[in-house]
């Protein structure tokens, strides 16, 4: 009894430690947040679902319990998160460098199309097959990226503007390729040829959609947080985003981390692009931005800008996206009703205010005072 | 004289767990008496008079003016209620005249228009009143520091400001300014305004104020009339024990000339000199104060050593390399580095963690590298050296360093530039700002790098930090070395006031250093 009472008071204390820890309660506020901002865009969405359908319970049914109905609709939440995964870790290296190059967008484009022209140009052997393609694919997005990049550097050109000008350029110039260069008339479509089977990415889990691609990314993923929380290059890259005066100060070359923070950022979009075609499509036929590269900063604000943490915020929207295609295939209910989700939950995640650490903290002051007000009280008392 | 103004009760501040800035707080002052708010840095006098003025919310408390409970949300609401601040960083806009400064949000209009004469009457009438000549005309820009600080008391009183919180407010001013200044206070005293002023200067609050509160560590200690209490007395209650005895630099042999400046010149945005043929030498082992009016040359002067200017004239040399063209890790390379004015902006990365700070300069140092990837134990163990070494008060490495106080962040800057110092060290305002002990701290820490060889350049706008640590010193007047001194003890402060205003210089004198 006494040694079991003797543990109990050292389990609370240990608990209590390890509740007092700053950097623990930051992050459990950080969670409680997370979560509070879901549940209220999900209970607006859900408002608009009974407004708009007959059968609002079965609508909501397929949208939060289809994906996980049978193997196969996970596989879609994981398939629809892959590209998103690719994008997220992009625009973490790119925000974190200080930077809002939206090139992104461009790069998944470009890196879909140059993966699929030399997938069908080279029939190389073996996984060169599929390695050389992806390469080819995440260097011609680093090649275009650059120019936004160093102009910026270089001119202060504001990289934003001019990196979503690109994005239409490099779209178009893609268009007229696959409409007039690359076209292959037998397909029907404006599309290149099939992309080989060599090259193609296999199939994971069976019965489903889930290829390497998704291995690709979590490799990624892993490798972009030890790039930026383990290596000299990375602490450059972060210093110079938090704060380039800083960074200059301490003697980072600030205008190179940007340039670097930028291309890596692109050139795992460029990935994403070509693991997307090589994983989903016979033929490249974009012809419109595929909308992952914005998709991507949305699911980086999600993370908090944490490599580690894009996974998780991949999956929760691509298992969003395929409860909103189970729903508009099974109910009356458009997909659109995820565009309201996903909105609310930016902007809630992104209000800094919004139950905001500080007003936590001002809450647990509070009741801190109370008992130190309580003690001081009887302090002097005793001095008195 | 005896009627409580201002009462403020119970007041509670924190800025997260474990981080209290005031701690059941109560403040009371008279009406038409000049109140000193002492204490370290950190002590809380700041923040109990953001919450006066509305720029912060307190958890818990209440405020009284003229025994009425206000509630204090915005500095308009204070402004309503008669409170003013005098902000350490002015907050005037430099493009405008004085007049347009004074009535920017009460314009007095005519026809809906901005009626200008009105405005500089107003300020004329004002400056009259109280004794604070200024000419309504000229533009911000264009004025001393002294100026400026009239502008901005004249800008509180223009809102009819019976209570008026004036915050550090000597800091920038030559002996003779402050001087000048307390004779003003003086008058507005006899006007019948309540003056608060938040200081750490102990002789100031004996020769100018009524009373004092004394805070430390967020709660306050007492308010006692300045007449029944010493200055020993002031300054064994703000430190909580007694002061650690002064600090004696000891000579040491000069070694090579580590810095060398030829001739520097280089000119202000304005189209004038911001320096203009600075020449100086400085050896191994030596401490070379700059003294000087803020913005008379001093900032352009870092900037060029530090290389994040590269414009100018002229040739400096460090340890034996001109600086020219060398990027700033180059010059970090040749063992130069510098604790940077801005300790906000400059000196600390206020997102990162205080590792990241304690240790951004020697991430690419090659110990501190296995092939590709940091030697994340070695770095820990380097910045848990430094923060034993300095005391610095922390939760945790991986604490963010914005919940540190400004004096332990300072301290912070300062272990990482003097830590990895081979040649030069450039401190700009190394304890502005910062509490009495972590002062000594770094006092001695600067100290001791002199001792061990290397070349110290010293910028302070505090006289009195100067004289303890140097013996020389050159004196800096709108871009131009006005004097140098070879032992700065056999030279007044007086003197010294008169060449930072530009007074007196001495011509034709050889360099000291």
């Amino acid at each position: 009894m006494k040694r079991l009472s003797a543990f109990l008071t050292l389990l609370r204390s240990r608990v209590k430690d390890l509740l007092s820890s700053p950097r623990l309660l930051s992050a459990i506020i950080e969670g409680g947040r997370m979560l509070i901002a879901i549940l209220i865009a999900y209970l607006v969405a859900f408002m608009v679902i009974g407004i708009v359908s007959d059968d609002p319970a079965m609508a909501i049914r397929w949208f939060v319990l289809g994906p996980f109905s049978s193997a196969t609709e996970f596989g879609e939440v994981l398939k629809n998160a892959t590209p998103l995964l690719f994008a997220g870790i992009a625009a973490c290296l790119i925000i974190r460098g200080g930077n809002f190059n939206m090139f992104t967008e461009g790069a998944f484009y470009a890196g879909g199309l140059v993966t699929a022209l030399v997938a069908i140009g080279f029939e190389g052997p073996g996984f060169l097959a599929i390695v050389v393609p992806l390469a080819a694919g995440t260097l011609a997005a680093m090649l275009i990226g650059y120019i936004p990049a160093k102009l910026k550097a270089k001119y202060e050109v504001n990289e934003f503007v001019s990196s979503i000008m690109f994005n239409f350029i490099v779209m178009w110039i893609g268009i007229w390729l696959i409409s007039n260069v690359v076209i292959d008339i037998t397909s029907g479509d404006n599309a290149t040829a099939p992309i080989p089977d060599a090259s193609r990415l296999r199939i994971l889990i069976e019965n489903t959609n889930v290829t390497t691609g998704l291995l690709i990314a979590l490799v990624i993923a892993i490798i972009a947080y030890l790039y930026m929380f383990k290596t000299r290059f990375g602490f450059r890259l972060r210093m110079t985003g938090d704060n380039r005066a800083f960074a200059r100060g301490v003697g980072i070359d600030v205008a190179r981390a940007g340039i670097s923070s930028q291309l890596l950022g692109i050139g795992v979009a460029g990935l994403g692009g070509g693991v997307e075609i090589l994983a989903n499509y016979h033929r490249f036929n974009w012809k419109t931005l595929p909308g992952f590269g914005f998709d991507g900063f949305m699911v980086a604000i999600i993370a908090k800008n944490r490599p580690l943490l894009v996974p998780l915020a991949a999956l929760f929207i691509g298992y969003l996206r395929s409860g909103a295609d189970l729903m508009a295939f099974n109910s009356d209910v458009a997909q659109e009703v995820v565009q309201i989700i996903q909105g609310l939950i930016l902007i809630l995640v992104a209000s800094e205010a919004f139950f905001s650490s500080a007003w936590f903290r001002g809450l647990l002051a509070k009741r801190m005072f109370r008992r130190k007000r309580f003690a001081s009280a009887t302090e002097v008392d005793r001095h008195a | 004289m005896s009627t409580p103004i201002l009462r403020m009760q119970g007041i509670c501040k924190s800025y997260g767990p474990g981080i209290i800035a005031a701690d059941d707080v109560s403040f009371t002052v008279d009406a038409g008496e000049i109140h000193a708010l002492a204490g370290e840095n950190g002590a809380g006098k700041t923040t109990l008079m953001k919450i006066l003025f509305g720029m912060e919310r307190p958890q818990s408390g209440d405020i009284y003016i003229r025994d009425e409970r206000v509630l204090i949300t915005d500095p308009n609401i204070a402004m309503a209620h008669g409170i003013g601040m005098v902000h350490q960083h002015f907050m005037l806009v430099d493009d405008l005249t004085v007049a347009e400064n004074v009535i920017l949000g009460i314009e007095p209009k005519k026809h809906g228009l901005l009626d200008r004469e009105a405005a500089r009457a107003l300020v004329r009438s004002m400056a009259e009143q109280y004794d604070m000549s200024v000419d309504p005309d000229s533009f911000i820009r264009d004025l001393s520091v002294a100026t400026k600080q009239k502008v901005e008391i004249l800008k509180v009183l223009a809102r009819r400001a019976d209570i008026v919180i004036l915050d550090e407010p000597t800091a920038v001013l030559t002996p003779q300014e402050t001087k000048r200044f307390f004779e003003q206070l003086s008058a507005l005293r006899k006007a019948g305004r309540t003056i608060i002023i938040i200081t750490h200067k102990l002789s100031e609050i004996k020769t100018i104020c009524d009373r004092i509160t004394i805070m430390r560590k967020g709660r306050t200690v007492g308010t006692y009339d300045v007449a029944s209490i010493s200055e020993q007395e002031i300054s064994r209650r703000m430190i909580g024990g007694d002061p650690s005895p002064d600090l004696i630099p000891e000579p040491v042999d000069p070694g090579p000339v580590l810095l060398s400046v030829q001739n520097v010149s280089c000119i202000a945005p304005s189209g004038k000199f911001a320096l203009r043929d600075v020449h100086f030498d400085l050896r191994g082992g030596e401490m070379l104060g700059i003294v000087g009016v803020e913005g008379n040359g001093q900032r352009e002067l870092v900037d060029i050593l530090t290389g994040l200017r590269t414009a100018y004239d002229g040739t400096v040399i460090l340890a034996g390399t001109t600086l020219r063209g060398m990027s700033i890790a180059r010059i970090r390379h040749q063992g130069l580095s510098f604790v940077p004015e801005d300790r906000m902006t400059v000196g600390v990365n206020l997102d990162g963690s205080l590792l990241d700070n304690a240790t951004a300069a020697i991430r690419d140092d090659r110990s501190f590298n296995v092939g590709p990837f940091q030697a994340d134990r070695k770095l820990a163990a380097f910045a848990r050296r430094l923060v034993s070494r300095y005391e610095v008060q922390h939760d945790s490495l991986r604490e963010s360093i914005r919940h540190l106080s400004g004096g332990n962040m300072q301290k912070v800057v300062c272990g990482r530039e003097i830590g990895i110092c081979k040649t030069v060290l450039v401190a700009d305002q190394p304890t502005r700002g910062v509490d009495v002990g972590a002062v000594r701290t770094i006092h001695d820490q600067i100290e001791s790098l002199r001792r061990h060889g290397k070349a110290i350049l010293l910028i302070s706008s505090d006289l009195t930090e100067i004289r303890t640590l140097c013996r020389q010193a050159i004196v800096l007047h709108q871009g131009e070395i006005v004097a140098r001194i070879d032992d700065l003890a056999g030279c007044s402060e007086e003197e010294l006031g008169l060449y930072m205003l530009g007074l007196k210089r001495q011509d034709g004198r050889g360099a000291t250093s």
